[in-house]
């Protein structure tokens, strides 16, 4: 167990180490090329569609963030498939019915709900609801639902484009394809790093200090989308 | 599929309390002193002006609403176009023209702050090599003077603001031209 001093110099450290990294994040939207792209675009375009799907879940740090917290405590490839999968399945599934039931919600308030999934899943890690509540509410169902908030991120995200209709679906599978490979492309990074970190005590011992930092990057990106959100009313 | 396989080491309450509040500080100290300021250009701390964030927040906006036709007076008898344009604090932008080989094109502008260094310049139709031609190219508060056109293509200006306070330059012009506008 930590003791406060320790914590606090760790935290210290890392809190610096954040500040200088922080800056470079935060632009998670669709870049000034591809939105003229998807402006201009009114066919199926299969190629471009996977690439804009690959490319906005390899740098979007607020589904990376809270997949890193998914698989933070799971070790057996089985585990981290079978959550990998539900959050896939969440995910697919609003991303389908969202853009196809042209269900429209504000961008800035999905955004700040996926910054809370990620606050969940630090707090989840930190056994915070076990020792707050006495429960452990379930991490598959948890993994699911939020999977289903990221999918309305996703949608709400394609959805300011006026994506031509006929074969809409062409596009939206393409792009959904091209999500998941972005995202099997980022986890093997993220668990190539993490199994060389987890042969050392210290993976161990910062657990407390990540998913505290990942507590508080959840709580970043709330405070980002919810100020935009104030701002753009 | 209720039981959880997933073995997560249960914190102590007091752990729990350090690591929620010092989150929950670090998550307020980035927002206040980083990320306001260089998204939304709020900055209560002052932490970000220091580090130079602000400008991050302002160029966008700035520059798509700088430019504001505003004719006014005589200026309007004697020029065809009157335009000011606000160059942001540390910022560049280009204005252009679109002439004809041989078309005239008269001008004069002034800046209503700092000196500006500016590139006045012309670039062939359909030249993808990057190529362009520098008419006079020097650091002035103003300029005025008669282009004509030595190839059809675009011609103008690009101003760049070194100082630390926005410039509002008044464009004034008069020819045979096309007004590409800012770029």
């Amino acid at each position: 167990m930590y003791s406060i001093k320790k914590l606090s110099f760790n935290s210290l450290i890392l809190l610096v180490l954040t500040c200088l990294l922080m800056p470079v994040a935060f632009a998670h939207g669709v870049d000034a090329n591809t939105k003229q792209f998807l402006l201009a675009n009114q066919d199926v375009a299969i190629g471009p569609f996977l690439y804009i799907g690959a490319k906005h879940m390899v740098t979007g740090y607020d589904h990376l963030l809270f997949l890193l917290g998914v698989i933070f405590f799971l070790f057996r490839t089985r585990d981290i498939v079978r959550y990998v999968s539900l959050f896939t399945l969440g995910h697919s599934l609003t991303l389908f019915l969202g853009v196809l039931g042209d269900v429209a919600i504000n961008a800035y308030l999905i955004d700040a709900i996926i910054g809370l999934s990620v606050v969940y899943k630090g707090f989840d890690n930190l056994g915070g609801f076990q020792r707050v509540f006495g429960v452990q509410p379930n991490t598959q169902v948890a993994v699911l639902i939020f999977g289903l908030f990221h999918g309305l991120g996703l949608a709400t995200k394609l959805q300011d484009f006026a994506l031509p209709q006929q074969d809409l679906w062409k596009n939206l599978l393409a792009f959904n394809v091209g999500v998941e490979l972005g995202q099997i492309f980022a986890l093997l990074f993220i668990l190539l790093v993490l199994n060389i970190w987890r042969r050392f005590d210290s993976y161990y011992s910062f657990a407390v200090i990540t998913n505290t930092l990942l507590m508080s990057g959840g709580l970043i990106l709330f405070g980002y989308q919810m100020a935009g959100f104030i701002l753009a009313v | 599929m209720f039981m959880s396989e997933t073995n997560i080491p249960v914190q102590s309450l007091k752990t729990l309390i350090i690591t929620m509040i010092s989150a929950v500080l670090l998550a307020f100290f980035v927002l206040i002193a980083i990320v306001g300021p260089a998204e939304y250009a709020i900055d209560p701390t002052g932490l970000g002006k220091a580090l130079g964030l602000t400008v991050l927040a302002q160029p966008i906006e700035q520059s798509q609403k700088s430019v504001l036709a505003c004719p006014t007076g005589n200026d309007l008898l004697d020029w065809q176009d009157i335009v000011m344009i606000t160059i942001p604090a540390a910022s560049e932008l280009e204005y252009k023209f679109y002439l004809d080989q041989q078309a005239e094109m008269a001008y004069a502008w002034a800046s209503d702050g700092a000196q500006l260094y500016f590139d006045f310049h012309g670039e062939p139709v359909g030249n993808k090599t990057g190529y362009f031609k520098s008419y006079q190219e020097t650091t002035a508060s103003k300029a005025e003077g008669v282009l004509v056109a030595p190839f059809t293509g675009t011609h103008g200006w690009y101003w760049k603001n070194e100082s630390s306070k926005p410039a509002t330059v008044t464009l004034k012009t008069k020819g045979q031209y096309r007004v590409k506008g800012l770029i």
